[in-house]
This record gives C-alpha cells, structure tokens and sequence, in this order.
C-alpha cells in the first residue's frame, strides 16, 4: 500500500486523539526544551564571559601591595617597565585602592538607610584612560581628565541598581566626606561583586567608587602614592614569563611592599564566573536529565497506551493477511509523528527556557555581553532521546499485538476481560469498605506497568522538586547555623572595619568617643593561607581575645581559649586539609616591616581547635599571638555593642563619621550576603521548578484522560447499574492519589539521593568554602506531595465533562 | 410492570434521520420472561436501552415499575437504574480488577444492601460459581464470565432484569444454562427481557415481542407454544 495510504490513516488516528497527542508532545517538549534550555547554559556564559572581559580589557597581570603598603606613583610602573620581556606588556596603569565606608542614603529616593563597607578605587582617567579595566558606563557619564582631583566618581552598577539609584547624585566616604557620582559603571573586576568575607554577589553589602587617582589620593591623604598596578599582555605573551620577571623584581627592588603578582584568574570575580560555569552545568544537566527522564517515561507510557488502543484493528489486520511489517506501519507513523511533534515543541520550549534563562542570568550578572542563542548539539542530544524513546513505546505494544494469534485478537472482548496484572497479589488483602473503595487499589494492581510508568514519571519530576528546593533549605539552614553562631551571646554587636591597622588603645578610644557603644574589643584580621600536604587554603583569620572577650567562636573540639599560640580553624577545613586537633599545620601570612612594610611569611602551629562555622575560611587565634604578624597591640577591627538606648543604625552612623573606620556593620550581616545570594538563585531555580510542575500537569492531566478512554466500558458499565458520576470520579481520583503518592514517595527518596550527591560532589566543587548541611524543609515535602499527590490527584476530575456526556449504550457496545 | 406508549427514538446521522423505534406500545407484566426478537437494526436495542432508562426517547411516554421515566432529569434516571433495573450485557462487562465474588458484591453494592458480601456469596453458588468465587475474569469461561454477569444484576434484587444477547458470546450448551437461569428469574416474580435475534430462544419466553423497523410486528406467546429450554438448539 502506498505510504501515502499509511500516512493518511495516521493523521485520522492522531486528529482523533488531538488533546492527548498534543499534551504527549508537549510533554516530550518540555522535557527536551528544558534539557536542550539547562544543557546550554555553559556555552552562554563562557562565550558572554569571554566577550564581556575581552571588550573591557580585564588585567592579565595584578600587582598588590600588603595591606598599608604603598608606593611612589610612577614607581610600580617603571619597576615592571624594565624587566626583560617589558616588551609585552600593552598597558600598565596603577591604581590606589583603598577600604571605605559608603552612605548613600542621601541618593536614594526611598529615604533608605544605606550604609555599607566599600572600597575606592583611584583610577586614571581621561584620553580613552582607564584602558586596563574600562568602565561599561551604565548610567549617567563617563569620568574624564578634568575630573582629576575633584571629589567626583563613578558608583558601581550592581550596588546602584541594588537599591534602585539614580544615574547621578551624592554619596558620603568614611569621614564624612562627600562626593559626587556622575555615572554608574560595570568594571571586569566587579562582573561579581565579592567581598573578602567570602560573599558573592554582595552588592547589597558593598559598594566601589571608582574616582580619579588623584581624587583617592586626596580622599585618602596618600598624595602622589599608589597601593596597586595592572597589565595588559599582548596576545603571544608569555604571562608566566612576564609574571615570574616582576615578582623577582619586586622582591629584589621593593621587598618592603609585600608586593604579589595575581593573574586574572586569582581575581575572585573572574574565578567565579568561569569555575562556576562547569559545576553549574553539572548541576544543570542533572536536573535537565532527570526532567527528559520523566517526560520520556511519561511518553513512553502515553505512546503505548495509544497504540495499544488499536490492537484490535491489528488483529483484524492479522486477519486479513497483512504482513507483519505492513501493520506496523501505521502505529509506527503515529508514534514518530508524536515524537516528532514534540521536539518541534521541544525547539519553542528550549528557546523560551533559553531566555528566560538569559534574562535571569543578565539580571544575575550583568555582563556588556550577553546572547543566549540556540544550541543546536545540546538540543540534538535531548531530541535524539525525545524522538527515540517515545518511538521505541510504539514498537513494544506493536510487537505484543502481533504475538497474538488474530483469532484472539479480533474476538470480541479479548481485551477487556484481559489480565489482572497483579491484582491477584491482592486477592486476600481485604481493604475495608464496599466495592468502590476496592476497585481503585484493584486498578493500581491491575495496570502495574501503567502504574509503575506513570508514577516513575511523577518521581522524576518530585525528585527535582525536591533537588532543588531541598538545596536551597540546606542553603538555608547552613547560613542559619552559620549566623546562629556569630550571634550567640551577643547578637547586637557589630564589627567596625579600620582602614589601616592602628594601636588597640587608639581604635578603642576612636569607637568610644562618640558615645554609642557599651563594650569594645579590639580585634585583628588578616588574610592567610593553611597548607598541609600539598592541600592550600585561603582563610581569613580573627584575632580575638580567645579567653576573655564578648563574643568567642564555639569550639566542638579542642581548646577553645587556642592554647598557646595555636589556631582554630573550621571542622571542614581541618578535614580538606586531612589534619585533627593537634596536628600542626603551617599557615602563610603576612607580618608586618617597620611601619608601613609587610612581608609573607610561614609559621608551623597546632591546631588547637575545630569550630562550628559552616564557612571553612574562618580560622581564629588569641589576641597574644599578634606578635606572629608583627602586629603585637595593633588592631584593624573592633568589635562593639551598642551602649543602652541606642540602636544599630544610630551606632552606624555615628561611627561611620569617624576618620579611619572603613565600615560598621552587625556581624549578621555576612549571613544576609549569602542570604541575599541564594535569593538572586531563586529565579532560575523557579524555572526548573517550574518546568517540573509543568511535566507533572501534563502527565497527570494525560494520564487521566487516557485511563478515562481505556476505562470507558467499565465506567459505562457502572453508569448502567445507577453508579452516580461522582462516586465513579472519586475512584478515580483514589486511584490517582494512590499513583500520585507511590510517585511522590519515589521521588522524596531520589530526591534526597540527588541532593547528597549535590552536597557531597557537586558542591564542594563549586563552593569549596561551605559546609552545607543538608535539610529538606515542611514546605519542600508538602511542594512534592501537592505536585505529586494533589495534581495527580485531582486530574481525573479534568475528565468530569467526559464522563457526564458519555453516550453510554454506545459505549457499552463498543467491543475495545 | 412495564409501560410504553407510542415511543419513538430518532436519530441524525449527518442530514439523514434514523427512526431506530416508531410508535412502539408495550406492556409487560411482573414475572414475565419477555423476548425481544429482531434483525439486526430492528431497534430492539434501542428498546432495551430505553426501558432501562441508559435513554431517552424522542417522543411517546415509558413508565417501568410505577416510574414515569419521561422527562425525568440524569439524577432520577440513575436513581431508577439503581433501584429498579440490572442490566446483563452480551460481552458480559465484568470489572476486570474485581474477583467474580466482588463483581457480583458490587451490584450488592451499588444498591446499598447490607452484608453484600454473603448476598454476593449466596447469589453465586446459586448460578453454580460457588468454587468459583476468587477467580478474577480473565481466569474464568465466557460461561462462567456471563454467570457471574447474571449474579451481579441478580444481587442487586432489582425487579426488572434487562439482557441483551445474553448468548450471544456463548456456545449452544452454555447458551442453554444461561437462558435456563433466567428463565428461573421470571419463574422468581422478576420481570426478564431478553434481546436476541434468534429466534430459536424465543421459543423459551412467555412472550415474544417481534420488531421491524423500528416498529412492534408481532406480540404474543411463541408460535407453537412454550418450548422446554431442554428441547431448544441452535
């Protein structure tokens, strides 16, 4: 027979079945869309990456002073100016980058208080300047050369568009001294804006002023001196080359600066937004896997249900002494029709996916560039398996209904008296209740290929409901943990940053005297590195008094008091690091040269304890171990409580007034950056959860309908003994619940499986610096079991109308 | 027991009209074992859905057991199918999840009764099944299948049996058993209408009913008399 012939005939069958065809290839839509939308995130982000860094020229090379060190302007530039391979280098521009505090309260219209820890950072400007580090100028204008030395800026565009600033108005530094922005800018090294405490995307919480050099030279009282320098490499350059020649240089021409040489990729931004793109993507693919699971399988199960509706014609085929190839045609079209029908939805879904997914992601981080065009191999792969396995459901009741000898097959009721399945297994489990209460768990047994597709589809798609909602409770719990223990004992205390290191008698005399704070204790904070078996971590130690200060670090094992001259660090760094309590291990710091000079150095000391910080690069030592950084008296930090009657913002405030306080912020505040971050993820995390209610809909609503078809002549049946509409929905619905919440359980249980993985794999990975605990919260079982139960559930009540116009004698006739 | 009068059933089919039934007047009393006899297309289905009220007719007025079914909403006509009729189909219709002793316990069921299981139970060994109780349908003979049909319309209690092609599916020596039972029915006060185009069943009725074209032909006892079921073949 002509294929036309075929074809045609497979068009009647899918026009006759058009609503459950469609939602058949919406589901293989969804589930490749989303696979072919989440599978392509990496390319997006490596190739906006790529654009946006190359188009404002990030440094290939960073030269930093230690903290306080500073050096002549012109100094740094003419040291790297002479190495051999000066020749390469295609820009040098030095910069004098300083902490600060940030009012900006004055700028907002929403008469917000807003008072965060900052940094400036002195620029060159004017005659295309600064070429290392453009500004993508976002709103207002650019800084030019006759702004030099006036007290005129840039703000950074993240923490502008934060809190909703306009282009243009005034700010106040740390001091009290105001200056005006003109503009706000994207810079390469704040893509990200991370703070040294270890927080990403904390705009919220820190704001860069880009000004002048000379204008951060005034603010600042350095005249004519600069703390910072980057380079540009040709493109054939050999950056370590370069890099080794200036670090020996330094070492030899300026040892007193405690100068490092960083590449691009120390720079925490840049390492972020390009190590996170393949563990992101692992995370991606997994959930994108697991959504092209269930919708396959939900294919699968629908397909065959379809084609199993035409075994009869088969039979009659049989009969009449078609080949077996010939039959199988006509079902085969139908199931390649459905498949492909769905992956030409699967190419409308990955595009929307797609960008929604940009849109997030360039709300997220707003990059000059962005696109998010369709990938074709990524999507090829989703299609493959979209196409194939929904096909393949068409082969299997192909191939059972050409088993079977036509004369069975054509016989009238061969179908409808068919198997029990596994109801059998039931026969003695006597269920309380009259017959209608037993008919639906009969069912689930009767169908357990139809019960196990259809749950196992529900599953995949709780399992990512789960997965991603219970990452953000562990996300959320962990930071719960972590701000439940700075706030013990004294949860109204804040920290004041210094903007240098200063006597402790002077800090303390500085944060008393404007009469705000009851207790005061110096501190010090110093970047660090622990090394132990070839394993580095960078961490951030506190000096405190271990022994008799307000607030101290809860020890889980070991000497909380940090014996002597030990350090506690976190349980999980101790674990990276493979060391315990006892053991020794050297940590990397710097101390401190006459006044101003720092150098690195290496102590072996004990670890005298473990703490209970999630965040691994909070280590702490005693106040008495100061002399190991030359810096015996000094402090960079203190630590406050307000005095009775006066409330946080008022000690902000006034302290911020203060010469040399950089920043005051309460010590929850690093819990709110994180907080703040995982609230930025919720979107896109809503996309994924919403393709996954969405699949779950669609298998319900298609599951529902096709039982209602498959279960005509039983339900016509009860209609004719008198059974009201609602008793035989109810069943219904029971059966459905039953499916929902074998479907539901699967999924809580490989959704736990999934987020360990996530836990213990993935995420040490991607976010090396937090011990994440794993939670899953009451709203994240009752968003699975209103997704997998309720929806499921309730679907049969979609086929209400169905049922109401039946055309019972008909359907009581009608033999399959 | 049962009353029509005049009823007519139409139906379109594209621009055409289809007179399934036209002006048919019936009356049938309690305990009679009617049969409806006719070619296929006759109508005789159409008769049989109508008085068991699964439709509605075009024209003309049904009354079954006291009960005007004209006019009456969905509501009333599935409270009537409830309470007053049980059908027995020729492809039997048993619910395939159900044992046979729970596809009888349902027509207990759906009419309320109290220990439906031991009236399922009894009703069963009445037709012979009582070995057979556990089995699923798909473990039983289309004899045994059509048994269990009849005990589920029977465990209802309901005073009008409605069969339609009762042997149709069935072979002569089980077809005869069949008939035999529910001519034990009628014998019990239950009014019992059979739908069949063989005429040889017919010898066994009280009465039989002949359709036409929709139209009632004949009406009376078989042509020479009841016949013993044992002397019927076909």
């Amino acid at each position: 027979m002509a294929a036309r012939f075929w074809l045609r005939w497979s068009w009647r069958d899918l026009r006759e079945r058009w609503l459950q065809v469609v939602v058949i290839a919406l589901t293989i839509g969804l589930g490749t869309g989303t696979y072919a939308g989440l599978g392509s995130t990496s390319v997006w982000r490596r190739d906006a990456n790529d654009a946006s860094y190359a188009a404002l020229h990030m440094f290939d090379l960073r030269v930093r002073l230690a903290p306080g060190a500073f050096a002549a302007a012109g100094r740094l530039a003419d040291l790297v100016g002479r190495v051999d391979h000066a020749g390469a280098i295609e820009s040098a521009e030095e910069r004098l980058i300083l902490p600060t505090g940030v009012d900006a309260s004055g700028a907002s219209s929403d008469a917000l208080t807003i008072l965060v820890p900052g940094r400036i950072v002195g620029v060159p400007v004017g005659n295309g300047l600064p070429r290392v580090g453009a500004f993508d100028v976002r709103a207002g204008h650019g800084l030019t050369g006759a702004d030099a030395g006036e007290a005129v800026g840039l703000l950074e565009y993240h923490f502008a568009e934060h809190y909703g600033l306009p282009p243009e108005g005034a700010i106040r530094l740390s001091g009290g001294a105001r200056l005006d922005y003109v503009g706000q800018a994207l810079t390469p090294e704040y893509f990200l804006v991370t703070t040294e405490r270890g927080g990403l995307m904390a705009e919220a919480n820190f704001a860069a002023v880009f000004v002048p050099l000379e204008t951060a030279q005034a603010l600042s009282g350095h005249a004519r001196q600069v703390n910072d320098l980057v380079l540009t490499l040709g493109g054939d350059a050999d950056r370590s080359l370069v890099q080794g020649e200036i670090e020996r240089a330094l070492a030899t021409e300026a040892p007193g600066l405690g100068a490092t040489v960083e590449t691009r990729e120390d720079d925490q931004a840049y390492h972020v937004l390009y190590q996170d793109i393949e563990g992101d993507q692992q995370f991606w693919n997994l959930f994108a896997a697991l959504i092209l699971a269930g919708a396959t399988l939900a294919a699968f199960n629908l397909t065959s249900r379809i084609v199993e509706a035409q075994r009869r014609e088969i039979g009659i085929a049989m009969g009449l002494g078609l080949p077996g190839t010939a039959i199988a045609v006509r079902p085969l079209l139908v199931g390649a029709q459905i498949a492909l029908l769905g992956i030409v939805f699967g190419v409308a879904v990955g595009l929307l996916i797609g960008e929604a997914m940009r849109r997030l992601l360039e709300e997220l981080v707003p990059l000059p560039a962005w696109s998010a065009p369709f990938q074709p191999r990524v999507f090829a792969e989703g299609a493959a398996l979209g196409f194939f396995l929904p096909f393949a459901a068409t082969i299997y009741p192909v191939w059972r209904a050409l088993r079977v000898a036509p004369v069975e097959a054509i016989r009238t009721g061969y179908l409808a008296a068919r198997g029990g399945g596994l109801a059998s297994v039931a026969r003695r489990w006597r269920l309380p209740g009259n017959t209608f209460g037993r008919m639906p768990f009969r069912n689930v047994l009767r169908t357990p290929r139809r019960t196990l597709l259809t749950a196992l589809g529900i599953a995949a798609a709780a399992t990512v409901l789960v997965g991603t909602a219970g990452m953000l409770d562990s996300f959320f719990v962990t930071i719960d943990r972590g701000e439940a223990e700075v706030l013990r004992g004294a949860p109204d205390r804040l920290t004041v940053d210094l903007d240098g290191f200063a006597p402790a008698e002077r800090a303390v005399a500085l944060v008393r005297e404007p009469g705000v704070v009851d207790e005061v204790e110096p501190a010090l904070r110093v970047g660090g590195t622990l090394v132990s078996g070839g394993t580095e971590l960078d961490v951030s130690i506190e000096l405190l008094d271990l022994a008799g200060g307000f607030w101290r670090p809860t020890v889980t094992q070991g000497d909380a008091t940090g014996g002597s001259g030990g350090i506690i660090v976190a349980e999980k760094a101790a674990r990276d690091l493979g060391v315990r309590v006892g053991d020794e291990v050297t940590v990397r710091h710097p101390r401190r040269v006459g006044e101003a000079g720092f150098e690195t150095v290496e102590d072996r000391l004990v670890v005298a304890g473990l703490h209970a910080n999630p965040l691994r690069f909070l280590a702490f030592m005693d106040l008495g171990s100061a002399g190991l950084m030359g810096l015996a008296g000094a402090a960079n930090v203190v630590y406050v409580t307000p005095a009775p009657g006066v409330s946080t913002d008022e000690v902000k405030r006034a302290l911020f007034a203060q010469p040399g306080v950089a920043s005051v912020q309460p010590v929850g505040s690093t819990a709110r950056v994180f907080r703040d971050l995982i609230d930025d993820f919720l979107g896109i995390l809503g996309i994924v959860q919403l393709a996954v209610v969405g699949l779950a809909l669609l298998i319900a609503f298609n599951s529902a309908s096709i039982s209602a078809d498959e279960r005509a002549r039983e339900n016509a049946t009860m209609f004719a003994f008198g059974v009201p509409v609602r008793t035989v929905l109810r069943m219904a619905v029971v059966e459905g619940l039953v499916i929902g919440l074998i479907g539901t359980v699967v999924g809580l249980g490989l959704g736990r499986i999934v987020l360990q993985w996530l836990v213990d794999v993935l995420l040490p990975g991607t976010i090396p610096d937090i011990t994440v605990s794993i939670a899953l919260s009451a709203e994240t079982f009752a968003k699975a079991f209103g997704m997998g139960v309720v929806a499921v559930g309730l679907a049969p009540l979609l086929t209400a109308r169905r049922l109401m116009r039946m055309d019972v004698p008909s359907t009581l006739r009608v033999v399959e | 027991m049962i009353e029509l009068e005049r009823v007519a059933r139409h139906y379109r089919l594209g621009a055409m009209t289809v007179k399934a039934l036209d002006g048919v007047d019936l009356r049938v009393a309690p305990g009679e074992f009617v049969v409806v006899l006719g070619p296929s297309g006759s109508g005789k289905t159409t008769l049989l859905n109508l008085i068991g009220a699964l439709d509605t007719p075009s024209d003309g007025r049904i009354r079954v057991a006291g009960r005007e079914l004209t006019g009456a909403s969905r509501g009333e006509l599935a409270r009537f199918r409830r309470g007053t009729v049980s059908f027995i189909f020729q492809t039997f219709n048993l619910f395939p999840g159900l044992t046979a002793l729970e596809n009888v316990q349902f027509g207990a069921d759906v009419t309320g009764k109290r220990r439906a299981r031991e009236l399922a139970a009894e009703v069963l060994e009445q037709v012979g099944l009582g070995l057979r109780m556990g089995h699923f349908p798909n473990a039983l003979s289309g004899g045994e299948q059509q048994r269990v049909a009849i005990a589920r319309a029977l465990a209802t209690r309901n005073p009008v049996l409605l069969a339609d092609e009762p042997t149709g599916e069935l072979d002569f020596r089980t077809g005869v058993a069949i008939l035999e039972l529910l001519r034990t029915q009628a014998d019990g006060e239950r009014t019992v209408l059979v739908v069949t185009h063989n005429r040889e069943i017919s010898r066994a009725a009280d009465r039989v009913v002949e359709l036409s074209s929709g139209r009632v032909v004949a009406d009376g006892p078989p042509r020479a008399g009841r016949a013993p079921i044992a002397e019927l073949h076909w």
